[in-house]
């Protein structure tokens, strides 16, 4: 698709912005400006006896939670280009984390970190492009804006973690994103509300200049908004209020954004593709994982708000799965009835599904099925013999019920 | 399985009641002695650096963009400060892959050890008992174990050299909070945690043969000038340097 | 009367904090050879060696021993959890729930319930159960399991647990240590201090 030869500055795309405190609501987002390579390299007298390189990218490359897999990276970078182009992509070094946060953030110098949590909800290419694109705005804009730089002193700088902490409200579950580990590898930056939206701007701006589907920005962010309040209703608390400003009163509230979102969506990008199928075939063999890493955070209604959505694109034996551990953990009389049924599901799409069988065999148990639990778990030895519990399970099966 | 978190907040709720102790102390494990010139070589570990700010209820909000400045600073200093350290120095080498993480997880434990030693055996406050006895022993027992030896760069040294550097600046709330502080005289609540820990590991055994930890240190890291003093804070009295002082080699673990 | 205002926060706070903390009773000495009985429980336990005891622990019914700090070495001693309750303190039961032991929690799910606990409480995804085999505690038929983790604070760790179901109460020890020196150094006292262990 051929890009827009228009040229706007970064200021002058800014200003109207902060004059008026919100994007141009009318219009669809522009594309972006002609990219003028942010990132510059440092010389090499800078440090004075170690190699110039950033501690924290030293430490994320060598960090245990980092996914090496090969192709795993390259389509996520894959998408980055597509959303971004490949001048712009070129500046971001992507670092897939282990950590189950709906997250990505993208540090001055180019390290891009996306979390597992993120690539779980993520429901197509578009949507990933969406908050990638969105990222790499934060990163654009920053250099391009040095005066703004100037004027605030010692700036932190937010990312999407910030809204999934706000609608919990709590000081406490913001605090959990401000943990050890998360800041080691999460590169934590805090924006202030303006730079949100200048960041949304410039992420549908090559959303739209894209090949992928604009809508699906705003789909992000009504996908949060469900999620928070299954988590919320499950909780038995109030419903988040996606109107307030949030704890930190730093970035825009959730419902305005999606509403605005939609707006910047070019109308001639909704009939492209969004890549959902690709996507699904991309991360098929990491969504039992990530979906496991969701499941075991003990939060209720958003695991199965996930669950629902990934089955749209039909049930599959480890969905069937995973939904039976969600409701086994909970684990109430009539939940382990129902996980029986959810493992019975899976099973039946999967004969050979060890970890379905074992569900199966444990959550008949539970409920008075003894014959039937010992017979699956039979099943699940025969199936994994050196299961690393399989002594354990072993004298399920033999014990006199 | 104690959550961290809960652990910090207990303990800065420790150090929030009781009066304002000292806060620096050094340890040499009994019968280590390293004279300046003594041929022995010591690796450079590069330093890890976490610099943020502190909020009102005390936790630890790391900033990108002071961490990467404070980084820069305290390896620049350290750079300076090579020359007066007295034995020879070899930096540690540019690791890949596996010796890097090796490297990584070694600056973990040190900071894991380092923390237990400041927690539980430094300091009045929280120690353990068999610390205390420890300190009444002149003992000072606590290693990183012998595969230290795997470190890249350890085969051609004696000594490693590990610093920990944790900057969390007071946040507004947290220094209204110190202001309004009017309880009594001796009552001191803390805006901000600047802790540092250097210390010198045997390269054969693993274990810890100095270790100079100050949990309230002076200079901004985040200046040129700040992290000079820091460093030179760090290093004080180290083993065959300069500025040793004599106290130092009698074990300066100080009465329960 | 500003002052008086101001003394009256500070006096809120640091109320708070009190309630909020355990006792300042400190940490104590488990004296080699001395039965020790764990938080008012019919746990008792006999160290082969000076333990430590730390002030605070995860929860009630649970104390934590250590020999160097619970960074280094942490022994947990959970002593009778009741169905209902979680395995450690909640932050939040509202807003941040932790996994609960029940009354028809099985033997084999035991490492499932600290795994969950673990994940739950430190937002970590990197926890994985390495092995799980029938074993004898508290003269009981029991289990014993070992994992490993990341933590916070990005050092690798390993760990021990031996667990019982017993009179309906979740009985058990856990042992984490980092993977580097550590828990291969203190591994055998664990064993030693569980072998020990009794339920009067």
């Amino acid at each position: 698709m051929k890009r827009s030869r228009i040229a706007l500055t970064a200021a002058a795309l800014i200003m109207p912005t902060l004059a008026s405190g919100a994007p141009a609501a009318t219009k669809s987002a522009p594309p972006p400006p002609p990219y003028a390579g942010v990132y510059q390299p440092r010389g090499v007298d800078e440090i004075g006896i170690w190699r110039d390189e950033d501690e924290e990218e030293r430490q994320l490359s060598n960090s245990p939670l980092v996914i090496r897999d090969e192709a795993l990276n390259s389509y996520v970078k894959g998408v980055l280009c597509t959303a971004v182009g490949p001048d712009r992509c070129k500046a971001a070094r992507i670092y897939i984390l282990r950590t189950p946060v709906f997250n990505a953030t993208m540090a001055p110098n180019g390290t891009m970190r996306v979390f597992t949590g993120l690539l779980l909800r993520m429901r197509s290419e578009a949507e990933l492009a969406a908050v990638l694109g969105h990222e790499f705005g934060h990163f654009e804009s920053r250099h391009g804006l040095n005066r703004f730089k100037a004027a605030r002193s010692g700036t932190d700088l937010l990312s999407w973690a910030a809204v999934l902490t706000s609608m919990s409200g709590s000081y406490q579950s913001q605090s959990s994103f401000n943990s050890l580990q998360l800041s080691v590898y999460g590169g934590l930056f805090h924006y202030q509300r303006d730079n949100e939206r200048e960041a949304d701007l410039l992420g549908l701006g090559y959303l739209n200049a894209s090949t992928l589907r604009p809508q699906a920005a705003s789909q992000v962010w009504q996908n949060v908004m469900g999620e928070a309040e299954a988590s919320a209703s499950a909780r038995g608390l109030k419903k988040p209020r996606f109107d307030a400003i949030a704890f930190t009163a730093s970035h825009p509230p959730d419902a305005e954004r999606a509403a605005y979102l939609s707006a910047l969506a070019s109308p001639e990008g909704a009939s492209r593709d969004d890549g959902a199928a690709r996507y699904a075939k991309a991360i098929s063999s990491w969504l039992p994982l990530f979906l496991d890493d969701q499941i075991k955070l003990n939060d209720f209604g958003a695991s199965e708000y996930i669950i629902t959505m990934l089955s749209s694109g039909g049930w599959t034996a480890p969905l069937w799965c995973a939904r039976g551990d969600l409701y086994r953990a909970r684990g109430n009389q009539r939940d382990l009835v129902a996980a029986a049924e959810f493992y019975n599901n899976a099973v039946a799409l999967d004969p050979k599904l060890p970890e379905a069988q074992r569900g199966l065999g444990l959550a008949l148990l539970k409920t008075g099925r003894v014959s039937e639990g010992k017979a699956a778990l039979s099943r699940y030895l025969a199936l994994k013999p050196d299961a690393p519990d399989a002594a354990m399970i072993g004298m399920l099966t033999a014990k006199d019920s | 399985m104690l959550s961290k978190k809960l652990f910090a907040v207990a303990f800065a709720a420790v150090l929030f009641v009781t009066p304002a102790t000292a806060q620096e102390r050094t340890a040499v494990k009994k019968g280590f002695d390293l004279a300046s010139g003594s041929g022995k070589t010591v690796l450079v570990m590069r330093p890890t650096v976490r610099v943020g700010a502190q909020s009102t209820g005390g936790m630890f909000e790391p900033n990108g963009d002071w961490t990467e400045r404070s980084k820069k600073n305290i390896e620049i200093a350290l750079t300076k400060i090579q020359g007066k350290l007295g034995n020879k120095i070899v930096v540690a080498p540019e690791a890949f892959g596996d010796g890097a993480r090796l490297t990584e997880e070694y600056a973990a434990l040190f900071a894991a050890v380092s923390q237990s030693v400041i927690n539980y055996q430094f300091f009045v406050g929280n120690r353990l008992p068999t610390k205390k006895r420890d300190n009444k022993a002149n003992i000072f027992d606590w290693s990183l174990g012998s595969g230290v030896a795997n470190l890249p760069g350890a085969k051609d040294a004696d000594y490693a050299l590990f610093i920990y550097n944790k900057d969390a600046y007071g946040s507004t709330g947290r220094k209204l909070l110190q202001a309004v502080a009017l309880l009594g005289p001796g009552i001191a609540v803390k805006s901000g945690e600047h802790a540092g820990y250097a210390g010198l590991v045997d390269l054969r055994t693993g274990d810890v043969l100095w270790l100079n930890a100050d949990g309230a240190m002076g200079g901004d890291v985040r200046t040129a000038e700040g992290a000079d003093k820091r460093v030179g804070q760090l290093l004080e009295g180290f083993p065959g340097s300069q500025s040793e002082k004599t106290s130092v080699t009698t074990a300066a673990v100080a009465k329960p | 009367m500003a002052r008086l205002s101001t003394c009256t926060l500070i006096a809120a706070i640091m109320l708070c904090a009190f309630a909020a903390m355990p006792s300042l009773a400190g940490n104590a000495l488990r004296e080699k050879g001395k039965p020790a009985t764990i938080s008012g429980s019919p746990l008792t336990v006999t160290p082969s060696r000076d333990w430590n005891r730390l002030a605070i622990s995860p929860g009630k019914k649970t104390e934590l021993w250590t020999l160097d700090g619970e960074n280094l070495n942490d022994v947990t001693f959970f002593a009778g959890i009741e169905p209902g309750k979680p395995l450690v303190r909640e932050v939040s039961k509202k807003r941040k729930p932790l996994p609960k032991f029940t009354s028809n929690t099985l033997l084999v799910e035991v490492p499932e319930l600290l795994e969950g606990t673990y994940r739950a409480s430190k937002d970590i995804a990197t926890f994985t159960v390495s092995g799980a085999k029938p074993d004898r505690f508290l003269e009981h038929d029991g289990i014993r399991f070992t994992y490993d983790y990341v933590d916070e604070d990005a050092l690798p760790r390993r760990g021990e647990g031996r667990a019982a179901l017993i009179k309906g109460l979740l009985y058990m020890a856990t042992y984490d240590a980092p993977r580097l020196h550590y828990y291969d150094r203190t591994l055998e006292d664990f064993h030693a201090l569980t072998d020990a262990a009794k339920l009067n």
